[in-house]
């Protein structure tokens, strides 16, 4: 059996994602530079990371498109799909950080045959905003 | 008054193009390698029947999975690692910063996929910063396309280059 899927008519504007939050460390960082085929030090190095300068590995901003995708499919269910996705970066982020999501329904839109549901979404740290998305996610009317 | 960091020898990368023809498919094992790093249990990412039942034909790739991963790069690894993508624009004394990523996705992407990428510096920009002087905005297309030529996928990057100097 397939989890159910919310359906465009489920949700309204306001309504909010349910909130989470994620430490990642550099083990974490390591492992998504390499299942996305990108092995640069800078994501997973302590000593390389120190020596330009910073305090610890920087957080991949690609990571934060998947985290965001993520946590949208996940609230959605399988027959969600993301039709777009724009995320810009706000403050920088290095590993053992803690991020908060935070997110919620800007808008739903009817087409044709399906509804979709745009989302504002933010990771934050503390009060800060690292990054933040507008993601256009179709459903099932 | 500084140069510009916009020089004519860098306005005439603005245009260019890089393809990547696919190498094979994305491949399940690829898949499930980027669910588990991102801590996603979804079945949709592993379990052929659970995405037939979804209403898919294969298993299905995490959403962001076709314009987050370097598979399709024909390079070696760079002197930090990096193998993906990259212009290697003539720029110096300046450090490279993600401003942002516009991701659009036409269909979903199946593990059976076999992906070609094709790479378009789309424009350079001079802006002021807020510290003073200026830095370059770049935005770079990429396109992926399937066998059948279809574009699947298109990922807008946006990267700024900023001037070392006059920090300390």
């Amino acid at each position: 059996m397939i989890v159910t899927s919310k359906s465009a008519g489920d949700l309204n504007p306001g309504d909010a994602m349910p909130g989470a939050e994620k430490t990642l460390s550099s083990h974490d960082l390591m492992m998504y530079g390499a299942a996305t085929w990108d092995w640069h030090r800078l994501h997973y190095d302590d000593g390389f990371a120190r020596s330009m300068g910073l305090p610890a590995p920087v957080m991949d901003g690609q990571i934060y498109g998947a985290l965001f995708a993520k946590q949208a499919t996940g609230w959605l269910g399988p027959k969600a799909f993301v039709r777009r996705l724009d995320f810009r970066m706000r403050s920088m982020a290095f590993a053992g950080d803690t991020l908060h999501f935070e997110g919620q329904v800007k808008e739903v839109l009817s087409e044709d045959e399906s509804g979709v549901v745009v989302l504002l979404q933010q990771l934050k740290k503390g009060d800060a905003i690292v990054a933040e998305a507008t993601t256009e996610v179709r459903l099932p009317r | 008054m500084a140069a510009p960091l916009l020089s004519d020898e860098l306005k005439a990368w603005i245009g260019r193009e890089a393809v990547y023809p696919a190498r094979e498919e994305l491949g399940r094992a690829s898949i499930r390698y980027f669910a588990l790093a991102m801590g996603d249990e979804n079945p949709l990412y592993q379990d052929e029947a659970y995405a037939r039942e979804a209403g898919y034909d294969d298993i299905v790739a995490p959403p962001t999975f076709v314009v987050e991963t370097c598979q399709y790069a024909h390079r070696p690894p760079d002197v930090h690692g990096y193998m993906g993508h990259a212009w290697d624009l003539p720029i110096r004394g300046c450090r490279m910063i993600r401003a942002g990523n516009e991701y659009e996705f036409i269909r979903p992407v199946l593990a059976s996929d076999r992906i070609s990428v094709t790479w378009t510096l789309e424009d350079m920009v001079e802006r002021k910063s807020r510290r003073g002087g200026t830095q370059l905005f770049v935005t770079s297309v990429a396109r992926y396309y399937d066998d059948g030529e279809e574009l699947i996928a298109v990922n807008r990057e946006t990267t700024v280059y900023q001037p070392l100097d006059g920090e300390k």
